[in-house]
């Protein structure tokens, strides 16, 4: 972040575009002498500008040495210019900002991740994290949806590095040619799986929708409020707690979120 | 304690101008202008390299004749742009580079004041540098030179001899009182968000029409858009004052809009007024300068909300 003027972004550039499904891509970004534009802790947030078009907050969902990446859907017409941008092309970036997910409060639980959609783009970030500090974590699990097998994100993960290394449950919404794993809906496939409470906390992130009816399966399942964490989205424009628009109450999404455990949500104004 | 003639009121906002650009505010749009402006550029950014360079907020300023409520409502900007979390830059700037001269109310300026039931006073400013204040016999001001900037007008104003010692048989007069009175409970931040799922925010908002005005006029409203105009081989990101009243302040991309009807707009308005902001920055927000009341094409009145604290 840019001491002086934290909403002066830094001068950045694609270094590789994935193409995750038909409308979302995975962009890594570093600046442009080469380094990594700054270490975000899993879960935080990146104000990413295309020059000329504007900029838009978005969760990181990975970083290495010398990038970090963020997985973007194309919704609207920021996310329409950066979708149209190659290896390379110029971007600015400022960040980062919000909370992080408790990664020390977690130490010494089984994590369930669940996911819904682009909504495993921000828990992404933490299973890394996980991953890599695998010794202070319990059992790992994710268990992922969507509507189709073309819209599965991350399918190099999916169906590559996370089954050996932890339990993957995929599922996509109704059945089609050629796939031979789970068919159904999240909220169902979190209740058959069984996942004990005992000892687990659940990374819960998707449409709104999913979480609602995802809540209902946990809470059912005897998951208490405090061991379920979420992270939220909201409209934003300075990501440090000025321009006003992305509060629930006396809260600011951009700097006491974007995670929040449910429990926390509660004392909230249902606004989100 | 220093004295101003009326007779040299005029001629003392005069000799201020070779030092400072000058801003008189008038009675409609208060002074947040000079300090947070309508629009402003950020910075330019190469559109070939990304690389940002910001812009400059403007050279020496004084805001003459600012209201003892606008001064608070200074303070407030001050509490949310500077003094907890992170410091906007171009606020932090243009407040430095800004003297304020308040002159405090010899009459209360409009019937929709109520300041002095937010814990304000007609007559206090301790945001000011300088507070004048009128006499007992309406001859002139007293002066109180609040702090170094304070000083630095006072030397202009000596050295142009227009101010002198208060001659001993006159004395301030004493402070007028808000002709509108509201009851404002202590707890009234705990109350009103215990209240969120009250009826009564529906039939406040009745009456709006979305317009924003409210917003506009008010000193303490603060939110702004960050948006991008487009110059060809460069852009300039500006931010501009926004609206919570709108319903595309809280719109996003996907559709979803977490504050879709306008009874969550307003009753997320006044509840950052009254509340929300209290709770982060331990001060009310609304000020009551009143300038909301009077300029709602609705008749909208945030003070039935503060009433509502009573009652609750």
């Amino acid at each position: 972040m840019n001491a002086a003027n934290p909403l002066l972004p830094a001068a950045c550039r694609i270094i590789g575009i994935t193409d995750e499904t038909p409308d979302v891509k995975t962009f890594r970004l570093q600046t442009q002498g080469g380094a990594k534009p700054f270490a975000p802790m899993p879960g935080q947030l990146a104000m990413i500008s295309v020059p000329g078009a504007g900029e838009a907050m978005f969760s990181i969902t990975a970083q290495g040495e010398d990038w970090i990446e963020s997985s973007i859907k194309r919704v609207g017409a920021l996310t329409e210019a950066l979708h149209e941008l190659s290896e390379g092309d110029a971007v600015g970036v400022r960040g980062p900002y919000g909370n992080h997910f408790p990664v020390d409060a977690l130490k010494g639980k089984d994590l369930l991740f669940v996911g819904g959609g682009i909504g495993l783009a921000p828990i992404r970030s933490l299973i890394r994290y996980a991953l890599e500090h695998r010794e202070d974590y319990g059992k790992l699990d994710v268990l992922y949806g969507s509507r189709t097998t073309a819209d599965l994100v991350f399918k190099e993960d999916l169906f590559g590095n996370w089954p050996q290394r932890m339990g993957t449950h995929i599922t996509i919404d109704v059945p089609e040619d050629g796939w031979d794993g789970h068919v159904g809906f999240v909220p169902a496939y979190i209740e058959e799986k069984g996942f004990s409470p005992k000892g687990r906390a659940c990374i819960l992130c998707g449409p709104p929708i999913m979480i609602r009816l995802s809540l209902a399966s946990l809470y059912k399942m005897g998951f208490e409020k405090e061991n379920i964490i979420t992270t939220l989205e909201m409209r934003m424009k300075c990501g440090i707690g000025k321009c006003g628009r992305c509060n629930i109450g006396s809260k600011y999404v951009c700097l006491d979120g974007p995670v929040f455990s449910m429990a926390e949500l509660d004392e909230l104004p249902p606004e989100h | 304690m220093m004295y101003l003639l009326k007779e040299n009121f005029d001629k003392a906002r005069e000799a201020l101008a070779g030092a400072y650009a000058v801003v008189v505010p008038d009675e409609v749009l208060p002074p947040k202008d000079a300090l947070f402006p309508r629009s402003e550029t950020l910075y330019e950014t190469d559109r070939r390299t990304g690389e940002a360079r910001a812009a400059g907020a403007g050279g020496k300023t004084l805001l003459f004749g600012v209201r003892p409520c606008d001064a608070r409502a200074i303070g407030n900007l001050d509490a949310a742009f500077l003094e907890s979390g992170y410091v906007d830059a171009n606020y932090a700037q243009r407040r430095e580079n800004a003297t304020i001269v308040a002159l405090a109310c010899a009459q209360i300026p409009s019937p929709a004041c109520f300041c002095d039931s937010m814990g304000g006073s007609p007559h206090e400013a301790p945001e000011a540098d300088v507070v004048l204040t009128e006499a007992a016999d309406g001859s002139g001001y007293a002066l109180d030179f609040q702090s170094e900037k304070g000083s630095a007008v006072a030397e202009i104003w000596k050295a142009a001899d227009l101010i002198g010692p208060m001659p001993a048989h006159l004395e301030k007069a004493p402070a007028p009182t808000c002709t509108l009175k509201v009851n404002k409970v202590p707890d009234l931040a705990q109350k009103l968000t215990a209240a969120f799922e009250d009826g009564l925010w529906e039939r406040l908002a009745e009456a709006c029409l979305g317009c924003g005005c409210c917003t506009y006029v008010c000193p303490t409203c603060y939110c702004f858009d960050i948006g991008l105009e487009n110059r060809g081989g460069t852009a300039d990101t500006f931010r501009c004052w926004d609206s919570c009243m709108f319903p595309g302040y809280t719109q996003m991309a996907g559709g979803h809009n977490p504050r879709w009807s306008k009874t969550q707009r307003l009753r997320n308005r006044y509840l950052h007024k009254l509340a929300y902001f209290d709770e982060r920055y331990g001060r009310t927000l609304c000020v009551g300068c009143g300038r909301c009341i009077c300029r709602c094409p609705q008749g909208l009145d945030i003070t039935r909300a503060v009433e509502w604290g009573e009652r609750l």
